[in-house]
């Protein structure tokens, strides 16, 4: 019944063996110990869970493990190049962009998913892509501070 | 979530054959975007998954002649990023910008926007005033239907059990027309939509009559649909007033929304009346201008 699937989990190739019904964002916590990653709405709405694959932000609430067979997948643990932290971290604590910060994994990756995307978004461009983003503490100012002093960097 | 097999065909006929097997027992899983979430609530308990993410023939947007052709596994993120769009249909491209977040945009695919027959949707209301037909891949070869008649009821569609759909099929406008198409949420922008129109029309360059006019709506009715009282009270007339308000009305009373969250049947049916009004001004407008 389990499928045995290669992923490269933050750069390293990772072999696991897992039931077809279970999800990524699963598998990623448990199986991996990467727990940046939070369930919240378990439909695709919050974007607590969000992971990359590929490069491309997705929910990994709903995302079967198996179908992350062969492709890239990067967490909020793999932002990070060994003590260096990414811009965007650096960013979130300088402006102070979370409270709980259950949600900041989510977006933290969202928001580098978008940069590399498009380097210079407008507020405009920032907002409309980072719209699918939720965060319940309500730090959205400092969160577009946070995005946009890397964004004009 | 109950348990399923996971086969992942790497053909289109593989895929039908294994579908004919569990004989309706089965899923096309593609974007999966809506699946997990059914699967994860219990709404849908198959026996197994049948993967076509690994045939590639189906990730494509491309020409065909004249047609455009949308292959099944092509993304709502595709399409809002895709050049050839941009030049042929920039409304869908600009339709996708809106379309839930960007998540679900990189994972839904096409296909499984029109097979899940989700009625809150926009692709298909637009589709459908293109007057798309889709290729749909069974085991005795296949065939090919008016978009349209792929739906039936809430969440149901005409695909059989040993069926895949493949391909959305787009012909060219023709000559002196326009097409634009307005989502109307009435409370997140990151809802679905509570309202969706679609209107294409061609203007006739002597008289400016309008001809072959498509009125779309989608989240008013169990499936999308073509407000065809309102078409005929545009075709062959002179836009004014009149010809608009009555238009209007008649998409009005042909839908047949329900009260939910996002409104009242009374209210979605007012709504419907002035976004065709307003619309229906705005293409014919650009369709003239394109003569």
């Amino acid at each position: 019944m389990k499928k045995a699937i290669t992923m490269e989990v933050n750069g390293a190739s990772c072999e696991v063996e897992v039931e077809p019904w279970r999800t990524l964002l699963d598998v990623v916590r448990e199986e991996l110990d990467l727990t940046g990653a939070k369930l919240g709405c378990d439909i695709q709405v919050c974007g607590a869970c969000t992971l990359l694959v590929d490069g491309k932000p997705v929910s990994a609430c709903s995302v079967l493990a198996v179908d992350a067979d062969g492709r890239k997948v990067t967490t909020v643990e793999g932002l990070a190049e060994g003590d260096r932290l990414h811009p965007l971290q650096e960013s979130f604590m300088k402006f102070g962009a979370l409270q709980c910060g259950y949600c900041t994994s989510g977006f933290l990756l969202t928001a580098k998913a978008m940069l590399d995307e498009n380097p210079h978004p407008d507020d405009e461009q920032i907002k409309s892509y980072m719209g699918g983003s939720f965060c319940r503490c309500g730090c959205y100012q400092e969160i577009m501070q946070a995005i946009r002093n890397v964004a004009r960097g | 979530m109950k348990h399923f097999e996971y086969l992942e065909p790497g053909t289109v006929a593989e895929a039908c054959d294994l579908l004919k097997q569990y004989g309706g027992n089965a899923r096309v899983f593609a974007g999966g975007s809506s699946l997990t979430i059914l699967l994860k609530q219990g709404f849908l308990q198959p026996d197994a998954l049948i993967n076509i993410k690994k045939i590639d023939e189906l990730r494509r947007i491309e020409e065909a002649g004249d047609d455009l052709v949308i292959g099944a596994l092509v993304t709502h993120h595709d399409i809002e990023t895709s050049a050839l769009l941009a030049q042929r249909l920039p409304v869908l491209c600009e339709l996708e910008h809106d379309v839930a977040n960007i998540r679900v945009r990189n994972m839904a695919t096409v296909g499984g926007n029109i097979a899940s027959g989700e009625p809150l949707t926009d692709l298909p209301c637009v589709f459908i005033t293109l007057d798309a037909t889709v290729r749909i891949a069974n085991t005795s070869g296949g065939r090919t239907l008016p978009l349209e008649e792929v739906f039936v009821d809430y969440y149901e569609t005409q695909l059989q059990e040993d069926e895949v759909l493949t391909h959305v099929v787009i012909p060219p406008l023709p000559a002196h027309s326009a097409i634009d198409y307005v989502r109307f949420s009435s409370s997140s922008v990151v809802d679905k939509p509570c309202i969706g129109v679609a209107v294409r029309m061609s203007v006739e360059p002597d008289g400016g009559a309008c001809r072959e006019v498509r009125i779309g709506l989608g989240c008013v009715a169990p499936t999308p649909m073509r407000a065809r009282n309102a078409e005929a009270a545009l075709e062959g007339q002179a836009l004014n007033d009149e010809n608009l308000q009555k238009a209007a009305r008649a998409a009005a009373e042909e839908c047949d929304p329900m009260d939910d969250l996002r409104g009242s049947e009374r209210y979605k049916r007012e709504m419907v009346a002035a976004l065709v009004r307003r619309l229906a001004g705005k293409v014919h407008a650009r369709a003239r201008d394109n003569g």
